[in-house]
């Protein structure tokens, strides 16, 4: 290694000289070099066993310790407890309250919530969201989902915007906190139950606790951001007029910031979203445990009824929390013409109508409002209670009315979802499940369909390449391409690490495991790449194309990572392949975005000199787009990789091998050392192809002269 | 004494201004200390006394200093040496709570970019300042109205400053500093951002109501012209240094070197001169006609032109303080 280093260090002195190529004959003669070396020394062939650092042992014996201690041990009897009981606390009152509501006044009051955010569409839009829930006979497990995500969602803000507040006021704190942030954004999700499952064990509180730590970043952050932002000429004229630090950060910092903490509350919602579903893997329930086991006993059809419900749930939580960040400030009324339909319509009669009818309603709602509030004017006069009537005059009718319904309702026995109005749709999909799998594996027996096109993949393309990375390639040599390809991005000191970093998934004992997945994200990459590019640039080329993509992308990155899986297993059963396609769908979406973007970017009078020397499209292209956009499409293809990463776990859950199947298996057979390995070695991995395809990112950037 | 005076004010720009500041060579040129230390000179030993009610203008280009200066004042931003008084207090050693108490009630500030809060109606603007003073919601929304009326902008209390044109944003920012009757305003080139038209209208408008509140006011321009028309004495910088300070006759009709003149260049002379900054001392010599010392020159050419002898010039007791005659005028005009 020493030498290898010495050599690194070398080809950085010489770097700049006359010879380009240097650095690929380095390349090639480093290889030939190694597989010599391997040849003579046979055993180098594989990671060698005797070099495995037993993580495994300890890991588990430490399991084994906090079990036996769980009880009587300080740190439990006084931090973990305490902390878990808080938790638990909050999560109780909220699910008690969620799951006795009865339904239609969950609906209403969500109605109510989207109309004050965003008006009629919005308040019709989430009200229809929570309605499938019911019909698929799933309401109990999504209000549980919903419980834990509100809890969740609560608790990582109350800690997540004071300490953004924090960094935004203290350069050192913020100096201490982005190397952690920018770490915990480019872990998978489930790294963070390891050890919370370590300390907790398997129920829903540690699912709670993994869910807090996943989705703080974003919240601390755009706090950070927010405050920072606020314009200085603001903070100076506050000052100017002597306002207290607490009466600058109430009073201006925080009002001017929200529009940006609110994209960051989005955020978190969404990260808790996507991890309380992978959290039913240590016991957090709800949805996420029907999708889990349905996928187990291979229940196509109710898995994707679990998975159809995450998905009405993450769009009504999205677009709800989106809704928060562009509140305007505005001092005249913002309904000014139409509720529901647009006002370009107005010239159909029937629009008129409609919007005739639903005035009459709001207005039939507020003089209901008015009469609940006389009301309540007789019996509370004074003080805060009556301030706080006179103030929110419809949200109080509101409450009231949804109260007296709700107890009603209960005492009535009306509270639960009406059986009567069970849509089945897992018998038609299963029905479809078994028919795609009679007539779609091989159509007419011609060798093409997905029996076909699975064993191609498996047997063409993933074996044999897993086989030569892991069996036939020295790991040396993978290693110093690793090196090699640090070293091109981001100099020795880069190479270094990652030669670090490959060293130790060997050490973990993962390194077969870890090139079967390097085989399978390889494959996939290349796949996202090559639909990806040529979709990105066509949607820059061509605005309907853009229009018709860009909804699909918002959709499918709402959408938890784990939904993915249910429609691809439909097709293509368990293991790799299904692995593989859901990770292509779910990963192929930046490098889409990036590009396009990329390439709309480019200055127009660029676009406009190039035409009038005679440019062809494909010389507009080549010559100008795509060198231009390039720095972009790299970012685009670095968080492609780093999705495909995140999905690795996921993959593993429906048999896909590699490290994932590890750690499930490692979490299925209570071997926690097995499962903390194998989620070292991914998350070594990522970050290891996360720094090389950024530095190449920032790297060609430069070189063009532009800013990311 | 004066409301405020300033004495021996530094300011020095960089991560070591107190070592910069002791082991300056005191005649060390900007672009030197900058060269040598990396720091910048922004404000260079100014010294001035600022009158009860007076407009005190402080005109220079961009980077001469001037907005530094003003905010050293307040200790918006702390002076690297010298003392700040006002109303004979040393502002500069009072601690945190004193300062926000000299903030909150007697110095006020408007700004160049208005610093309007966006996220707030206008009425709340206004108010922002007795709010952080502590004062009761109906109270301090009542003085708004008041002052909202003053600067006539009654009827936009609920509109946001971004529903505003520049010139009403201003009136906004002109009364919220009006809003806690403060003894002392600080503008920091309050109609730099205004058109041209609006800029004359809000000079104006603050000379009217200057007749009427008699605030002391410090105000920032690059506009020799504006300082001209509401200066009661200006202060001319350069560099971080004071190179002139007078009253506009005083300016126009003796500027200290090439650097004022060039100012003065363009000045309509015959409106600003007066008798008092062109005359020649009284010497004796006795004259039959006088004029009053505050008469600007467009007023004395028709005098001149029909009388050829000398006129006497007198003060407001009546004393004669000086002579000028036909050539003293024209001489007067020709030059600049």
């Amino acid at each position: 290694m020493g030498q290898l280093a010495q050599r690194i260090d070398g080809l950085g002195q010489r770097r700049g000289g006359k010879r380009p190529f240097f650095p690929l004959i380095l390349l090639i003669v480093g290889i030939i070099g190694l597989l010599l070396l391997a040849q003579a020394v046979a055993q180098t062939d594989n990671f060698a066993e005797t070099w495995n650092l037993g993580l495994r042992d300890v890991l588990n014996e430490f399991k084994r310790w906090v079990v036996v201690n769980r009880n009587d041990h300080w740190l439990f009897v006084f931090f973990f407890e305490p902390l878990s009981a808080v938790i638990d606390f909050g999560l109780r009152r909220v699910e008690d309250l969620l799951l006795w509501l009865p339904w239609p006044v969950v609906i209403a009051g969500t109605f109510w919530l989207g109309e004050r955010i965003g008006g009629l569409r919005l308040g019709l839009l989430t009200a229809v969201c929570l309605i499938p829930m019911g019909l698929f006979g799933l309401w109990a497990e999504s209000m549980q989902t919903l419980s834990l995500m509100v809890t969740a969602v609560l608790f990582a803000l109350a800690l997540g915007i004071p300490v953004g507040i924090w960094t935004a006021r203290s350069p050192r704190a913020e100096k201490l906190l982005r190397p952690v942030l920018d770490a915990m954004q480019t872990m998978p999700a489930f790294v963070y139950l390891i050890p919370v499952l370590l300390f907790f064990g398997v129920a829903r509180v540690p699912s709670i606790i993994a869910t807090i730590i996943y989705a703080l970043p974003p919240i601390i952050r755009l706090t950070n951001l927010g405050i920072r932002t606020v314009p200085a000429d603001a903070l100076e004229a506050a000052e100017a007029f002597g306002a207290t630090e607490r009466q600058l950060l109430r009073g201006v910092q925080l009002p001017l910031a929200m529009p940006t903490i609110m994209v960051g509350v989005n955020q978190t919602i969404m990260m808790a979203l996507s991890i309380v579903v992978i959290a039913a893997l240590i016991g957090a329930g709800g949805l996420g445990d029907v999708v889990l086991k349905s996928l187990r006993r291979l229940q196509v059809g109710s898995a994707l009824e679990a998975g159809l419900a995450i998905v009405f749930m993450a769009v009504l939580l999205d677009r709800l929390s989106a809704a928060l960040t562009h509140l305007e400030r505005n001092s005249q009324p913002r309904f000014k013409g139409f509720r529901f339909f647009s006002e370009k319509q107005r010239h159909l009669t029937w629009v008129r109508r409609i919007e005739e009818v639903i005035e009459t309603i709001y207005q039939a709602c507020g003089r209901y409002a008015s009469w609940v509030n006389a009301q309540v004017g007789r019996v509370v006069k004074d003080g805060r209670m009556g301030q706080w009537v006179r103030r929110y005059p419809n949200g109080v009718a509101l409450l009231l009315t949804l109260l007296l319904v709700s107890i009603l309702m209960r005492l009535l026995g009306l509270g639960d979802f009406p059986r009567v109005l069970r849509v089945d749709i897992r018998g038609v999909v299963d029905g479809l499940v078994q028919w795609m799998q009679v007539n779609l594996y091989d159509i007419g027996g011609s060798g093409i369909g997905t029996g076909p096109l699975r064993d191609f993949l498996i047997i063409s393309v993933f074996q044999p390449l897993q086989h030569f990375l892991a069996e036939q390639l020295p790991w040396t040599v993978v290693a110093f391409v690793f090196a090699f390809l640090g070293y091109q991005a981001g100099g020795w000191r880069l190479a270094l690490s990652v030669l670090g970093l490959t060293l130790l998934i060997g050490l973990l004992g993962m390194w077969p495991f870890a090139m079967d997945t390097l085989a399978q994200t390889l494959v996939a990459v290349l796949i996202c790449v090559a639909i990806g590019i040529p979709l990105g640039i066509w949607s820059a080329h061509n605005d309907r194309v853009e229009q018709f993509v860009r909804p699909i992308l918002d959709f499918l990155q709402t959408i938890p990572i784990f939904v993915y899986l249910v429609p691809v297993i439909m097709l293509f059963g368990t293991g790799s392949v299904a692995g593989l396609i859901a990770s292509v769908l779910y990963s192929a979406v930046p490098v889409i975005r990036l590009t396009n973007a990329g390439i709309r970017s480019v200055d127009e009078t660029l676009r406009e000199s190039a035409t009038a020397f005679g440019s062809t499209q494909r010389q507009m292209l080549t010559k100008l787009e795509i060198p231009l956009a390039f720095p972009s499409i790299m970012l685009g293809i670095n968080q492609t990789i780093m999705m495909v990463l995140a999905m690795v776990i996921i993959a593993g859950l429906v048999g896909a091998t590699g490290l994932g199947l590890e750690v499930y298996q490692g979490f299925a057979n209570d071997n926690m050392g097995r499962s903390v390995e194998a989620g070292l070695a991914i998350v070594l991995l990522a970050i290891m192809i996360d720094r090389i395809t950024q530095k190449l990112a920032e790297k060609t950037a430069v070189s063009a002269n532009i800013t990311l | 004494m004066s409301k405020v005076e300033l004495h021996h004010i530094w300011k020095i720009f960089g991560p070591n201004p107190q070592y910069v500041m002791e082991s300056l060579e005191k005649s060390a040129s900007r672009a030197d200390v900058l060269s040598q230390t990396g720091h910048v000179l922004a404000v260079r030993d100014v010294s001035l006394a600022v009158g009860e009610g007076e407009i005190f203008v402080v005109m220079g280009l961009s980077g001469s200093g001037k907005s530094t200066l003003v905010r050293c004042l307040s200790r918006l931003i702390e002076p690297t040496a010298g003392k700040v008084l006002i109303n004979g207090e040393d502002v500069t050693a009072m601690d945190e709570a004193a300062l926000r108490e000299l903030r909150r009630h007697k110095v006020s500030m408007v700004f160049q970019r208005f610093g309007l809060f966006p996220h707030r109606r206008v009425v709340d603007n206004v108010a922002y300042g007795l709010e952080v003073q502590g004062v009761e919601t109906a109270v301090r929304l009542a003085k708004a109205e008041q002052v909202l009326q003053l600067v006539g902008l009654n009827g936009w209390e609920h509109h946001f400053p971004h529903e505003l044109s520049g010139g009403m944003q201003q009136r906004v920012g002109l009364a919220r500093a009006l809003a806690v009757d403060p003894e002392i305003m600080l503008c920091d080139e309050p109609f730099s951002a205004l058109d041209p038209l609006i800029r004359r209208d809000m000079q104006n408008e603050l000379l009217h109501l200057q007749q009427t509140l008699h605030k002391t006011i410090i105000f920032i321009t690059h506009d020799f012209l504006e300082a001209l028309k509401l200066g009661d004495r200006i202060a001319i910088m350069k560099d971080g240094e004071i190179v002139q300070l007078g009253t506009p006759e005083e300016i126009v009709a003796r500027p200290v070197n090439d650097y004022v003149r060039e100012f003065t260049r363009d000045v309509p002379r015959a409106k600003v001169l007066t008798a008092a900054a062109v005359m020649n001392p009284a010497d004796g010599a006795t004259a039959e006609q006088s004029v009053t010392a505050e008469t600007t020159l467009e007023a004395l050419i028709p005098r001149v032109l029909s009388y050829d002898g000398l006129l006497a010039v007198l003060d407001e007791a009546g004393t004669v303080i000086g002579s000028l005659d036909r050539r003293t005028v024209l001489l007067a005009l020709a030059e600049g």
